[in-house]
């Protein structure tokens, strides 16, 4: 669907404040924009680490230990870490199979929580 | 995490106004409290206390849970690790209604749920403007609506957020006084802002015919 003209009468400045004021409440609420769904509002209070909350991921990691050792790593493909990071709903479930058949489900992670 | 509300909350705690708090003790554009760049604490956190924590905002009444809505309504909770430092009690023990109800969540829930009616009608108004429109400036002139400004990381990214800024000139031009209880303020804020929306609103025009963002629940 086309974006309609902004009448002559709504000003940028007040744009920009509707736009800044909407930015605010997205951060200080937690509110997320689902636009692919009507303009849902979905509210999120996490009470995360600074450190974590402050960067966005770069990379992320499956590691394998025995004990303390380390034994593997290897990265998440990226747009598997983008996603996991940005929707609240995905997940990494690791599953053991054996000729096709699922033998035994380890866990799920989520990316958000 | 800090709304407007809770910043009107905890400043009237500390018998300042949001104004000065803002300054004082938020970050991100007025949106996060402020934490102390060497030990990463929350500027209210002493060796003892909250010095906020009658008035805390609901992020911190929810810890150790976290809880995010889907686009229904349906609340989710998480639990998180208890952090290295934190006295306060961390088990299993109980339910997660009775956690809320001890921690006094309702009415910040509430009032989140009608900021949340406001945010989905500006998300509804910003769709309707097309980020390559031409607009209206000041000048008479055109520029694109994305334009922007710049601020200070300190400075709120909007003055609906100081409460009490945005009501002292709301009042002023409707002839009323301010209001003194912290629920009431909270109540003309968002009535003026409503009031605000309606009036980009008219000037708009009507929405077209099954736009985004436009649907209240």
């Amino acid at each position: 669907m086309g974006k309609q003209e902004v009448g002559r009468t709504v000003s940028r400045r007040e744009i920009i404040k509707l736009a800044g004021t909407a930015a605010a409440f997205c951060t200080s609420f937690g509110f997320l924009h689902g636009s692919q769904v009507g303009g849902a509002v979905q509210d999120k209070h996490l009470q995360q680490d600074k450190h974590i909350t402050q960067h966005k991921w770069e990379r992320a990691e499956i590691k394998w230990y025995s004990g303390n050792a380390l034994l593997h790593s290897s990265a998440i493909p990226a747009k598997v870490a983008k996603h996991l990071e940005s929707d609240v709903n995905a997940t990494v479930e690791v599953k053991l199979f054996r000729s096709g058949q699922m033998l035994r489900n380890l866990g799920t992670i989520q990316g958000k929580h | 995490m800090a709304g407007p509300h809770e910043i009107l909350g905890m400043s009237r705690l500390l018998g300042i106004g949001t104004t000065e708090f803002l300054a004082k003790y938020t970050d991100n554009g007025g949106t996060t409290l402020r934490f102390g760049e060497e030990d990463g604490r929350c500027v209210f956190v002493t060796e003892s206390a909250c010095r906020v924590h009658p008035r805390r905002p609901l992020v911190c009444r929810l810890y150790p849970l976290g809880r995010a809505t889907d686009g229904t309504g349906e609340e989710r909770f998480a639990r998180f690790p208890k952090q290295e430092g934190c006295e306060a009690e961390y088990g299993t023990d109980g339910t997660i209604a009775d956690f809320l109800a001890a921690q006094g969540v309702a009415p910040y829930l509430e009032w989140s749920l009608r900021y949340g009616e406001v945010y989905r009608r500006m998300l509804g108004l910003l769709d309707r403007i097309g980020v390559e429109g031409r607009v209206e400036t000041e000048d008479g002139g055109e520029a694109g609506a994305a334009g922007s400004h710049p601020v200070s990381d300190r400075d709120p990214l909007s003055s609906w957020q100081d409460i009490d800024a945005s009501l002292s000139a709301y009042c002023a031009a409707k002839g009323i006084a301010v209001p003194a209880g912290i629920d009431e303020a909270i109540d003309l804020h968002l009535a003026a802002m409503q009031e605000w929306l309606d009036g980009l609103e008219a000037r708009m025009g009507a929405a077209p015919e099954g736009s985004e963002g436009e649907e209240k629940t």
